[in-house]
């Protein structure tokens, strides 16, 4: 049987999902006597051209040439997969959106004026499936690790992986820790994100930051006014969090839109 | 008569407990500061008898743990094993709340289609329960009589009566631990009787229980629910940390093999979104309002309803505790108390009464073969089964409409209603349609190949009343599945009804069911058949267009000795229902076949509720005049 060609793109992004793909050591060789990794820049010298059955894309959208270069990508590959927040929902790079600056402010502000270029032009980041149908996603900043693994194998059987869009407080619960909202008075926004990272920052002490975007049917707007009236967070504070990995959303813009 | 009762000195607490360790693994409240959660421990030290309350309830967490394994598997329908029993193990210092909230969980778990993973736990599961003398600032348990204080449930009770404990015996496996302990003395007793009265005033918090069902069921549509709406966050923690929430949901995992792999389940919870979602993405309970109202009013009616009276809310208060936005059941109801709704009559649900105890593992599928597939129509097929074992296919009889789960191991199991006739020996038919995930795996199996079943479960047609009586059915699109058996047995059997007439709408032409069957149906004596189509895409169509009611005015069926029965989407039942009570037709005279998320189809993984009903074991077959006036409409 002939291995499904797999082939990993970036866009605008730190690259830090790419690179987590390499951090699957434990299952690293058998994942790749299932597939085969025709195209990996940061990860192989011999790349080669599609179709692929799967692409992994990372990063925002945040170029007009990013566009043209996604049509592509998805011309070329059988199954699309948004990979980490940046190419989910926009992700950090889409923190420029709400800057309140327009386009040429924003690079005024950014790039000293000798070094402007063309290349440096801007639009709006968005998440990939601005652009394009995307077939499945693997959301979080960095995505969960299991996840991608359970992607590949859900892909090749012809499945639906159906990950769960449900609250982190419920993986949080799970591990019985201690509510960092409800006992801590700590703005966690774990009510209101998607689970699937297994609680990770909680279950280490830290607040949930929303990397992975809206939980299903969530009430951004309630945790917003909570954060404010309960916990005393500014408006600034609340806006910003709900802004800073999925301000793209509308779940998580009500969030935004309640506290302004 | 008295209970028998010793006294347990705090100092000789360590080696009771080491006693018990001989035995038992022992599971008690230690810090996980500044809260607490059961865990084992390792000698008496690590005990924090003075909990106020755990996180998780701990019955739940040891009895029906948050994901556990129901068995392996190597291929589609090769099962390869099942998780080793449960070890021996002492729940040390459990509340009155929890202990009567594991008194619920057993109607659920061990009550119709025991479940035998619970089942193992739970007999090999020693409960030392602790009863409260200094009550928890969110517990309302008093309310429910299911607290400070327990009467039932437990081998062993403490109290705490100052430099001693009371130890009650409550079973026989009590009495053995407790050997070589002082027998308690009439002072001690007293002391007991004390500190539980003096905890019970202590309680501030209570739920005003009076005539609670039937108070529940007048204040649907009380604008309390729309502002909790606003304000909860929809993050399922209230059903996690409670103690008689039971919803699992299961999901097949394989490695890397793609075919080999476990089947577990996980705690699901009917707050998110896709807790009902079936194929096609279409999702029974949207509305969030819905769905805070379907937890609060399973807690204090619906459960009691399903499961013999039992508590759905023992006033553990962990609810109210954990919710970010500070939702508490108390305050809720005492909202709805001031402002209530208007007093009307109120028939409660009342389940069918019916356990059944099969002698294999209810969650067991067993291997069966596809010995015949015919494609229906451009997205239907039907397969013919036949299982493997020829004594399984014996034993095997079902009723008309009822349903089977098909399992391919990999990717999970599907309800699906069985589309041939019960007559039928030897094999059995299933009419599918390929939209989810097993659906499709099952379309691409072929002649030969091997899934697992099992079933049948439901109520289906009412063929016996139906008997004497004149037929009528209206059906949509792929709903004639779970009714061709019926039609087909009033065709084998047609001296014993009167005249069968009918109605089948589907969308276009090419939507239709077993079209190469119309003439045979047509052909059944004193019978007719009634054909429409919303469009019919410019085919040629000598028949109505238009929805099914259409074919009301030209159906000859009248209410007089008839019986009604419906399949279809459900807003076509909606209408042919509203269609035939504006004709004159009675409620008590039409049966609807509701479909929900019938995951489990033993009446375990609450997945298939509407409202007080379980539509898996209850239905899917009803009675109009049993599902009418439900708080959480059925149709």
């Amino acid at each position: 049987m002939v291995n499904p060609k797999v082939a990993f793109f970036k866009f605008s992004s730190c690259a830090g999902c790419l690179l987590n793909v390499i951090n699957i050591e434990p299952v690293l060789l058998t994942v790749l006597s299932v597939i085969d990794i025709e195209y990996f820049v940061m990860a192989k010298r011999d790349n080669h051209h599609g179709p692929y059955t799967i692409g992994f894309v990372e990063g925002a959208v945040t170029t007009p040439k990013e566009v043209l270069e996604l049509k592509k990508i998805r011309e070329e590959c059988a199954i699309v997969v948004a990979m980490g927040t940046c190419a989910v929902t926009g992700g950090v790079p889409s923190i420029k959106n709400f800057s309140g600056m327009n386009q040429d402010q924003l690079t005024k502000t950014v790039y000293a004026e000798n070094i402007y270029d063309p290349f440096l032009a801007s639009i709006p980041a968005k998440g990939i499936d601005h652009y394009v149908k995307v077939d499945a996603y693997l959301r979080g900043c960095s995505y969960d690790l299991g996840e991608f693994v359970e992607l590949i194998k859900r892909a090749l059987k012809g499945e639906d992986p159906m990950f769960r869009p449900h609250s982190v407080c419920n993986e949080c619960k799970l591990k019985e820790n201690v509510c960092l909202l409800v006992s801590k008075g700590q703005p966690c926004m774990g009510s209101v994100s998607a689970a699937g990272c297994g609680a990770l920052c909680p279950s280490l002490n830290r607040q949930c930051e929303g990397c992975r975007g809206p939980a299903n049917d969530c009430n951004a707007a309630s945790l917003a006014k909570t954060f404010m009236e309960d916990l005393g967070l500014s408006k600034d504070d609340v806006v910003r969090k709900f802004r800073k990995y999925a301000g793209n959303t509308p779940e998580f813009s009500k969030g935004a839109e309640a506290a302004l | 008569m008295l209970v028998e009762a010793f006294v347990l000195p705090k100092a000789d607490l360590g080696s009771f407990v080491e006693k018990l360790k001989a035995g038992y693994e022992v599971i008690g409240p230690v810090a996980n500061d500044p809260e607490f959660v059961f865990a084992p421990i390792d000698s008496a030290a690590d005990l924090r008898l003075d909990y106020d309350t755990t996180i998780l309830p701990p019955h739940k967490k040891y009895l029906a743990p948050p994901k556990e394994t129901l068995m392996t598997f190597s291929g589609p329908a090769t099962k390869t094993g099942e998780p080793a029993p449960a070890g021996k193990q002492v729940l040390f210092g459990m509340h009155a709340c929890d202990v009567n909230g594991m008194l619920s969980l057993d109607k659920v778990f061990l009550g119709t289609y025991p479940d035998p993973y619970y089942k193992a736990r739970r007999e090999n599961t020693a409960i030392v329960g602790l009863n409260c003398t200094a009550p928890c600032a969110n517990g309302f348990c008093s309310s429910f009589n299911t607290g400070p204080g327990m009467d039932t449930g437990f081998d062993l009770s403490l109290t705490d009566i100052g430099d001693k404990y009371v130890v009650c015996v409550g079973s026989e496996t009590g009495k053995a631990l407790a050997a070589g302990l002082a027998p308690a003395a009439d002072a001690d007793r007293i002391a007991k009787s004390k500190a539980l009265r003096a905890s019970q005033e202590k309680i501030e918090r209570h739920i005003d229980i009076d005539n609670l069902g039937e108070f529940m069921h007048q204040n649907v549509d009380n604008p309390v629910w729309a502002e909790l709406k606003e304000r909860c966050l929809a993050c399922g923690s209230c059903t996690n940390v409670c103690p008689t929430c039971f919803c699992f949901a299961v999901k097949d995992q394989v490695d890397l093999t793609l075919v080999a792999g476990e089947r577990p389940r996980d705690w699901d919870s009917c707050q998110y979104l896709e807790f009902s979602r079936v194929a096609m993405d279409h999702i029974f309970r949207p509305d969030r309002a819905a769905r805070i109202k379907q937890r609060l009013y399973h807690k204090l009616t619906y459960f009691a309803q399903q499961f013999d009276g039992s508590p759905g809310c023992v006033g553990c208060g962990r609810c109210a505790t954990y919710c970010i936005v500070a939702i508490d059941p108390v305050e809720v109801m005492a909202d709805l108390r001031d402002n209530p709704g208007e007093e009307k009559a109120v028939k409660l649900y009342t389940p069918p009464d019916k356990k059944v105890t099969p002698e294999t593992s209810p969650w067991e599928p067993l291997p069966a073969k596809i010995t015949a597939i015919k494609q229906q129509n451009y997205d239907n097929k039907t397969y013919t089964f036949s299982f493997v074992d020829p004594a399984v296919q014996e034993k095997y009889t079902y009723g008309n409409g009822v349903f089977n789960e098909i399992s391919v191991f990999g990717i999970g199991e599907v309800p699906i209603s069985i589309s041939s006739c019960a007559d039928v020996k030897g094999a059995f038919d299933h009419t599918i349609r390929a939209v989810g995930n097993v659906t499709k795996a099952l379309d691409k199996l072929q002649v030969g190949d091997i899934v697992g079943v099992r079933g049948p479960y439901g109520v289906g047609w009412p063929v016996e009343k139906m008997k004497g009586k004149n037929v009528l059915v209206v059906v949509g699109g792929v709903g004639l599945a779970p009714l061709l058996g019926t039609i087909k047995y009033i065709a084998n059997h047609r001296d014993q009804f009167g005249a069968l007439e009918i109605l089948y709408g589907a969308r276009s032409p090419k939507d239709m069911l077993f079209t190469d069957e119309f003439e045979d149906l047509r052909k059944i004596p004193n019978t007719r058949l009634l054909l429409c189509v919303d469009d019919c895409l410019g085919m040629e169509w000598g028949h109505n267009i238009g929805v099914v009611t259409t074919l009301f005015d030209k159906m000859s069926s009248k209410p007089d000795n008839s019986i009604m029965i419906t399949c279809g989407p459900d807003i076509m039942m909606r209408f042919a229902v509203k269609g035939m009570l504006a004709l004159g037709w009675s409620p008590e005279q039409i049966y609807v076949s509701l479909e929900r998320r019938m995951s489990c189809g033993i009446k375990k993984c609450g997945n298939c509720q509407i409202g007080p009903i379980f539509v898996c074991q209850d239905g899917p077959v009803f009675k109009l005049a049993d599902i009418q006036g439900l708080p959480e409409a059925a149709l």
